[in-house]
C-alpha cells in the first residue's frame, strides 16, 4: 500500500474505531483523535521530504501512485497520487488536522460524535486532494462536506447558528452540484468512458473537446468551484459560517477543506478546458479583485473578530485567483503557495479566536482591548498571524503573494496595482485595527482576571501552525522547487505552449537585447 | 362450459375497484386493511385467469408468492393496528395525522 | 571568506532575536547582555570588513547570494552587496545602533519588559542590515517590511498606552502606503528589464534604455514612494512626529540614525534608475524634499515637546537629504546621512538623559537651567545642536555645506535659497531649545531635583559627541565619492586642506551657510535667554498657532482625506455586502425558495386517504396518458 493511501485511511479507521468505543470514554477519545491525526501528519511530512528521491508511479507524472479499479462499466477507479500540486496541499492538510485535533477542548458535549466526525472530514480532505479519480476526487469531498454542516449545525455558536447552518449547506451544496455538472459533463463528452484524471487529460491532449463544449463546461467548474472557494459575489456565507462554526471545523474547512476548488481549478479546469480557458481570463482576474479589494474593504467594517478574518481570508483567496488568471509559471506556482501558506494561516487564525472565545466569551472587538498583557503566548501568536495576514516577509503568504504579483502583472497591470494595494494597505488596516481594539491599549477592568491556560499542549497546535508558516517563509523553495515542475505542466497544456519551454534556472546571465 | 377470460377480468376490475374505494373512502383502518387485501386478491384472480389462459405456470407461482407475501403483512400490518389502537384508542385515519407538520 | 563574515554580520541580530524569544524571556539581564553582545559583535566585524575594503583597492566586494525564491523570469536572492555605500551604512548602523543599545541598558533598566525590548532591537538591527547589504531590490523590499514590523513593535513598545498603540498603527500603515508604492516600482523596473539584481540592472540599463527610458519617470517616482514612508517625506511625514510615543533610545535608533535614513540610502543605492534622460523624477524629488525641510522647520519652531522638536528636526534634516538627491548629489546626501545620524542620536539620546533627568518630563517650559545639574548632558547636547546648526568646524557644517554647494553647482538657486533658510531655521529652533532647557531659572519642581543620569548613559553621549566633532574631517565624503563617481580624483589630502576646504571650494555657500547660522542663533539668544515663556505666539498669531498643530497635516488626514477615501469606500463596501449580497440577493433565493416549500406544503394534508387518492389520481392520469392517447 502507498504510504498517500496509509494517510488517508489512518483517519477513517480511527473513525470507525471510536464508534466502538464507550461514549464516556472522554479522555481515550481526544487521544484516539490526536494519536490518528498525529500518525497521518507524521507520514505527510515523511512523503513529503522523501518526494525528490521517490520514483515516478506508473502513469509518469505522478508519485506514491496506487490504483485499484472500482467500477469498471463506469471507469471509476481508486487513484491516488501526488505532484507539486498537491503534495504541499497534503502536507498542509494533515498538518491543520493534527492542529484541529488539538484544538477541540472546547467541545464537551456529545464528543464521541464530534470526534468521529472531525475525523471523518479529515479523511475526506486528505482523500479528495489525494485522489486522481474524479469521482473519488468529488465523492471524498462530500464525505468531508457533510461532516462541516453537522458539526457547525450542532456544536456551533451564537444567535445565527442556524441561519449560518442552513446557508452555508445550501451554498456549498449549490457550488458543489453545479461543479459535479461540469464534471460529469467533461466526462461524458470525453468520450473515454473514464473518470481518471491521467487518462482524461491524455484523451483531450490528443482530442480537444470543442469550443462550444468548453464554454459549457468551463463557467459550470469556474462558479461551482468558484462557490465553495467563496468566490465573489458567492462570498456571504464563508465569514457567517465560519464565525458560527466550532474552531477544529473553522479550521479545518477555512484552512484545507475551501482550498478543493482552487485545487480542482489548476487540476482539471485550466488544462482540460485550455481554449475556454483563455476566454475567462479577465473575468477571473476581475473577480478575484473583488475578493482582494472588496472583501478587504468590508472586513475594515466588522466589529466581530472571527466575521474580520472570515472576510481576510475570503480576500486571501482573491490572491490565489489572481494567480490563477496570470496563466503562467509564476502565477500558478504562487497561487499554490498561497494556497498552502493560507491554508495554516486560516488555521491558525480560527484557532486563536476559538481560544480566545473560550477565555471571554466574546469576539466583539470593541469590548476586547490589552489582552496580550494577560495573555501573552495567545496574543503574540496572534500578532503573528495577523502579520502573516497581511503580507509580511517571513511567513509563507509573503512568498506566495509576492510571486503572485509578479506573475499577473505583465498580463493585468491595472488589477495587480489595486490588489497590491488591498494587500499591503487594507490588509494592514484592517489587521492592525483588530490587534490595536483586542491586545494593545489599556485592560478593561472586566478582564483584569483572564488569564490563559499554562498547559503545554494547549498550545502545541498554535506553535506547530506558526513554525510551518515560518518554515515556509524563510525557505519557500521547498514547496516552490515541488511545484514549479507541475505548475509549468499546467502552463503548457493551458496555455498550449510546446513542452520545450526551458526551465531558465541558470544562474542570472547579463544578455544584450538584439533587435 | 366455457368462460371467456373477459369475465374473470371483469370480476377483478369490480373487486379491485370496490376495494380501491374502500381504501380511500372509509375511515376505519381494519376496513380500510380489509380493502387492501380486496385488491390483492382481485390481482391474484386476474392473474390465475391470465395463467390459465395463456397454458403457463408463470401466473399461479405469483400467485403463491403474493399469497405469502400478504400473509406476512398481514401479521405485521395487523400488529401495527392493535399497538396503534392501544396508544391511541382510535382506529380511525382521521384521528392519526401526526405526522403533519 | 570576507563575505562569509558579512553573513555573519547579517545574521549575528537575527541570533540574537531567537535566542531571547526560546531562552532568555525571563531573564531581562541576559537578553540585554546577548543583544548588546551581537551588535557590539557586529559593529566590530563590519570594521573588519570595511578595512579590508579600503585595502583592496576595488570598487566592490564580490556578492554572495543564495536563491530564496526562483520561479521561472521571477529571481528573488538573499545576496550581500559590499560597497562603499553599503558598508558606510552597516558602520552606522551597528556602531551608533551600538552606542544606543548600551544607552538602552541604562535608560531602560526599571521596565518590565527589558527582554522584549532588546529581543525588538535586535530584530530592528537586523532588518535595517538587511536592507543596507542588500543587493537586490526584493531582497531590499522583504527588509524594508522588516523594518517596518520591527519599528511597529519598538514604537508600540508600551502598547498598553493607548497613545502608543496608535502611533504604531500609524507609522506601519503611513509606510505601508509608501511601500505600496515601492512595490508596484520595483514591479514596473523588473518588467522592463527583467532583473531585480542591482549590479544586472545597473548593466542592462545601458542597452534597454529605449524600453525603460518611457517608464523612467514613473518608475522613479513609485520606487520614490517607498523612500516618502520609511524617510518620512511630504505627504506622508506624519507618523514620525507621532513615532516619538516609543522609548527615547529607539527614537534615536529609528528616527535618527537608522530607519528614516533606509529612504535616503535605498533613494542613493538605485540612483542610476533615478538619473535617467528623460525622466523628470530627480526634480519632483528635489522638491518634495525641499518642501519637507521648509515645512518641518517651519513647524519645529513651535513645538514645546523636546522630543517632538527633535523628530521635526530629523524631518527637515531628511527633506535635506532627500533634497541633495534629487539635485543628482548622492553623495552629499549620503554624506549629511552619515554626521546626521552622529549629532541626531546624539541629541536624542542627550533628550532622553534630559527626560529621565526630569522623571518623564518633556515638556520644555517645564525645565530650565539643566546646565548645572546636567553638566555631562549639556555639553554633549550643545555638541549636537552645535554640529546640527553647522557651525564650523563641526561635522554638520561641511555636509550641509556640500549640500548648499551641489544646489549651486546644479543651479537649483531657488532651492539652494530655501536651503539656507532653512539652516537659519534649524539654528533658531535648535537654540530656543537649548536656551530653555539648560538656561534661565528652573521652570519647575522636577527642573529643581534633576540629576545627572548614569554613565551607562552618558558615555554613548560622549562619544557621539566626539564623532560629531570629528564627522566633518574623517574623509567620510572621499568613501561616498568613490561610489558614486569613481573617475572623480580625491582632493583635499592635508588635514588643514580638509578643515577649509569648503570655503575654497564653494565659498558662497559656505558663508552664506554661517551666516544663517549666526542670525538665527542671535535671534533665538534675543528671544529666548532669559524668557519664561514662549513670546512667538503672541508675535506671530495665527502662524503660530499653525505651526503648532503641525500645519493641521493630521487633522486634514484624519476627518478629510481618510474619511472621505477609504473608509467611504469600505462603508459602501460593507452596505452593499450587508444589502444587496447577503441581503437582497442570498436571502431572496433563500426566501422564493421557502415560499414554494410553504405553498407546497398546503398539500400534505397528513390524512392516509388524501394520500391515498392523490396516488390512485396519480396511476390514473399515467394511465390515461399511457394508454389512451
Amino acid at each position: 500500500m502507498s504510504i498517500l493511501t496509509n494517510i488517508i485511511l489512518c483517519p477513517l479507521v480511527a473513525a470507525l474505531l471510536l464508534c466502538l468505543v464507550p461514549r464516556n470514554y472522554r479522555l481515550i477519545m481526544r487521544i484516539v483523535g490526536m494519536v490518528a491525526t498525529f500518525i497521518s501528519m507524521v507520514m505527510a511530512i515523511v512523503m513529503f521530504w522523501r518526494y525528490d528521491s521517490a520514483p515516478m508511479g506508473p502513469s509518469g507524472s505522478f508519485k506514491f501512485e496506487e490504483m485499484h479499479k472500482w467500477v469498471d462499466a463506469l471507469g471509476i477507479s481508486y487513484h491516488v497520487g501526488v505532484d507539486g500540486l498537491n503534495v504541499g496541499l497534503i502536507l498542509m492538510g494533515a498538518i491543520v488536522a493534527f492542529a484541529a485535533a488539538c484544538a477541540c477542548w472546547e467541545i464537551k458535549e456529545r464528543e464521541k460524535e464530534f470526534y468521529i466526525l472531525l475525523l471523518v472530514m479529515t479523511g475526506g480532505i486528505l482523500a479528495a486532494f489525494a485522489s486522481l479519480d474524479i469521482f473519488c476526487f468529488y465523492f471524498a469531498h462530500e464525505l468531508a462536506l457533510v461532516p462541516t454542516f453537522i458539526m457547525i449545525g450542532v456544536w456551533g455558536r451564537g444567535e445565527n447558528k442556524n441561519y449560518a447552518t442552513f446557508q452555508i449547506t445550501l451554498y456549498l451544496s449549490i457550488g458543489a452540484l453545479v461543479s459535479l455538472i461540469g464534471l460529469i459533463a467533461l466526462y461524458v463528452q470525453s468520450g473515454v468512458q473514464s473518470f481518471d484524471i491521467v487518462t482524461l487529460t491524455e484523451q483531450l491532449k490528443q482530442h480537444p473537446l470543442s469550443a462550444r463544449d468548453q464554454n459549457f463546461i468551463f463557467p459550470l467548474l469556474l462558479f461551482g468551484f468558484g462557490i465553495l472557494v467563496s468566490l465573489w459575489p458567492f462570498h456571504t456565507w464563508a465569514p457567517l459560517g465560519y464565525g458560527s462554526a466550532p474552531t477544529a471545523t473553522a479550521m479545518l474547512h477555512a484552512g484545507v477543506l475551501k482550498k478543493f476548488g482552487l485545487y480542482g481549478l489548476i487540476r482539471i479546469a485550466l488544462p482540460l478546458l485550455p481554449q475556454a480557458t483563455h476566454a475567462w481570463l479577465n473575468v477571473i482576474a476581475w473577480l478575484a479583485l473583488g475578493n482582494i479589494f472588496y472583501c478587504g474593504l468590508v472586513a475594515m467594517r466588522q466589529k466581530n473578530f472571527n466575521w474580520l478574518i472570515g472576510y481576510s481570508s475570503v480576500a486571501h483567496m482573491g490572491f490565489v485567483f489572481l494567480g490563477i488568471a496570470s496563466l503562467n509559471l509564476i502565477g500558478i506556482t504562487g497561487a499554490v503557495l498561497v494556497m498552502i501558506a493560507h491554508g495554516f494561516l486560516a488555521a491558525l487564525s480560527f484557532g486563536l479566536s476559538g481560544y480566545l472565545y473560550n477565555t471571554t466569551g466574546t469576539l466583539e472587538m470593541d469590548k476586547l482591548g490589552g489582552l496580550l498583557r494577560r495573555m501573552p503566548f495567545v496574543g503574540t501568536a496572534l500578532i503573528m498571524a495577523m502579520f502573516a495576514g497581511c503580507g509580511l516577509p517571513g511567513f509563507a503568504n509573503f512568498a506566495g503573494e509576492i510571486t503572485i504579483f509578479f506573475g499577473a502583472w505583465k498580463s493585468f497591470p491595472l488589477v495587480t496595482g489595486i490588489a497590491v494595494w488591498g494587500a499591503l494597505v487594507i490588509g494592514a488596516v484592517y489587521m492592525l485595527r483588530a490587534i490595536r481594539n483586542m491586545l494593545h491599549g489599556p485592560l478593561p477592568e472586566k478582564w483584569q482576571a483572564v488569564a490563559e491556560s499554562t498547559w503545554p499542549l494547549r498550545k502545541l497546535p498554535y506553535l506547530i501552525l506558526l513554525v510551518s508558516l515560518l518554515v515556509f517563509g524563510f525557505f519557500p523553495q521547498l514547496l516552490t522547487d515541488k511545484i514549479k515542475p507541475s505548475a509549468q505542466k499546467i502552463v503548457t497544456m493551458a496555455t498550449g505552449a510546446s513542452e520545450t519551454v526551458a526551465q531558465n534556472d541558470e544562474p542570472p546571465v547579463v544578455k544584450a537585447k538584439h533587435k | 362450459m366455457h368462460i371467456p377470460l373477459e369475465h374473470y377480468l371483469i370480476v377483478s376490475g369490480i373487486l379491485f375497484s370496490l376495494g380501491l374505494l374502500g381504501v380511500i373512502m372509509r375511515r376505519n383502518l381494519l376496513v380500510i386493511y380489509m380493502c387492501l387485501e380486496l385488491m390483492l386478491n382481485a390481482a391474484n384472480l386476474a392473474l390465475v385467469a391470465m395463467s390459465r389462459f395463456n397454458d403457463n405456470l408463470n401466473g399461479q407461482i405469483m400467485v403463491f408468492f403474493i399469497i405469502t407475501v400478504a400473509a406476512a403483512e398481514v401479521s405485521v400490518g395487523l400488529a401495527l393496528i392493535v399497538a396503534l389502537y392501544r396508544k391511541r384508542q382510535t382506529a380511525h385515519v382521521e384521528d392519526l395525522t401526526t405526522m403533519k407538520n | 571568506m570576507f563575505e562569509n563574515l558579512a553573513w555573519l554580520i547579517l545574521f549575528l541580530p537575527l541570533l540574537s532575536v531567537a535566542a531571547i524569544t526560546l531562552f532568555t524571556r525571563s531573564k531581562p539581564r541576559a537578553s540585554a547582555q546577548i543583544s548588546i553582545f551581537a551588535v557590539i559583535a557586529a559593529f566590530v566585524l563590519s570594521l573588519i570588513v570595511f578595512v579590508f575594503f579600503r585595502g583592496s583597492e576595488t570598487n566592490s566586494l564580490p556578492q554572495a547570494s543564495v536563491p530564496w525564491l526562483w520561479v521561472g523570469d521571477f529571481k528573488a536572492d538573499i545576496g550581500l552587496r559590499l560597497d562603499a555605500l553599503s558598508l558606510g551604512m552597516m558602520l552606522i548602523v551597528t556602531g551608533v545602533g551600538s552606542l544606543i543599545h548600551i544607552y538602552s541598558w541604562g535608560y531602560m533598566k526599571d521596565d518590565p519588559g527589558f527582554a522584549r525590548y532588546f529581543a525588538s532591537l535586535s530584530l530592528f538591527t537586523f532588518s535595517m542590515l538587511g536592507i543596507v547589504m542588500a543587493d537586490n531590490f526584493l531582497m531590499m523590499f522583504i527588509f524594508w517590511e522588516l523594518v517596518g514590523i520591527s519599528s511597529y513593535l519598538l514604537i508600540g513598545f508600551w502598547y498598553e498606552k493607548a497613545s502608543a498603540a496608535d502611533a504604531c498603527k500609524k507609522a506601519f500603515l503611513t509606510n505601508r502606503i509608501g511601500d505600496f508604492g515601492f512595490l508596484l516600482g520595483i514591479l514596473m523596473v523588473w518588467a522592463v528589464l527583467g532583473s531585480l539584481n542591482f549590479q544586472d540592472l545597473e548593466i542592462r540599463l545601458v542597452p534597454h534604455m529605449k524600453d525603460y527610458a518611457p517608464v523612467a519617470t514613473a518608475a522613479g517616482l513609485l520606487i520614490f514612494c517607498g523612500a516618502m514612508g520609511k524617510s518620512a517625506q511630504f505627504p506622508l511625514h506624519v507618523w514620525l512626529p507621532d513615532a516619538m510615543e516609543g522609548p527615547t533610545p529607539v527614537s534615536a535608533l529609528i528616527h535618527a540614525a537608522t530607519m528614516v535614513a533606509a529612504g535616503v540610502y535605498m533613494l542613493c543605492r538605485v540612483f542610476f534608475l533615478l538619473n535617467v534622460p528623460g525622466s523628470h523624477a530627480l526634480e519632483v524629488i528635489a522638491w518634495i524634499g525641499g518642501f519637507t525641510a521648509l515645512l518641518a522647520a517651519l513647524i519645529a519652531v513651535q513645538q514645546n515637546d523636546i522630543k517632538r522638536i527633535l523628530a521635526y528636526s530629523t524631518l527637515s534634516q531628511l527633506g535635506y537629504m532627500v533634497m541633495s538627491v534629487g539635485m543628482s548629489g548622492p553623495t552629499a546626501a549620503m554624506y549629511h546621512l552619515t554626521t546626521h545620524a552622529f549629532f541626531k542620536a546624539l541629541l536624542f539620546l542627550g533628550a532622553g538623559s534630559v527626560i529621565y533627568a526630569m522623571h518623564h518630563e518633556q515638556n520644555i517650559w517645564r525645565m530650565g537651567a539643566l546646565k548645572k545639574k546636567a553638566p555631562a548632558t549639556y555639553w554633549t547636547f550643545m555638541v549636537g545642536t552645535l554640529a546640527l546648526s553647522g557651525v564650523w568646524p563641526l561635522s554638520g557644517f561641511y555636509s550641509k555645506d556640500s549640500i548648499l554647494a551641489q544646489a549651486l553647482e546644479t543651479n537649483h538657486i531657488a532651492l539652494f535659497v530655501l536651503g539656507v533658510f532653512v539652516a537659519l531655521l534649524t539654528t533658531f529652533y535648535m537654540f530656543r531649545l537649548v536656551f530653555v532647557v539648560f538656561f534661565g531659572g528652573a521652570r519647575s519642581e522636577a527642573a529643581d531635583h534633576a540629576h545627572e543620569s548614569p554613565d551607562v548613559m552618558t558615555w554613548p553621549l560622549r562619544i557621539l559627541a566626539v564623532m560629531s566633532i570629528i564627522g566633518g574631517v574623517m574623509g567620510i565624503e572621499g568613501l561616498y565619492t568613490k561610489q558614486f563617481a569613481p573617475n572623480a580624483e580625491g582632493h583635499a589630502a592635508g588635514f588643514g586642506q580638509q578643515l577649509l576646504a569648503p570655503f575654497s571650494h564653494s565659498p558662497l555657500a559656505a558663508y552664506l551657510g554661517l551666516f544663517a547660522v549666526i542670525m538665527g542663533l542671535g535671534a533665538a539668544y534675543a528671544l529666548y535667554s532669559r524668557s519664561l515663556f514662549d513670546p512667538l505666539p503672541e508675535k506671530l498669531g495665527w502662524l503660530s498657532r499653525a505651526m503648532r498643530n503641525r500645519f493641521y497635516f493630521d487633522e486634514l488626514y484624519e476627518r478629510v482625506i481618510i474619511p472621505f477615501t477609504q473608509e467611504a469606500l469600505a462603508k459602501f463596501a460593507n452596505a452593499i455586502d450587508r444589502w444587496i449580497i447577503s441581503g437582497f440577493m442570498v436571502r431572496g433565493a433563500s426566501g422564493t425558495t421557502d415560499l414554494v416549500g410553504r405553498a407546497l406544503r398546503l398539500l400534505q394534508t397528513g390524512s392516509l386517504q388524501t394520500y391515498a387518492f392523490l396516488l390512485v389520481a396519480g396511476v390514473a392520469l399515467v394511465l390515461y396518458l399511457v394508454l389512451l392517447r
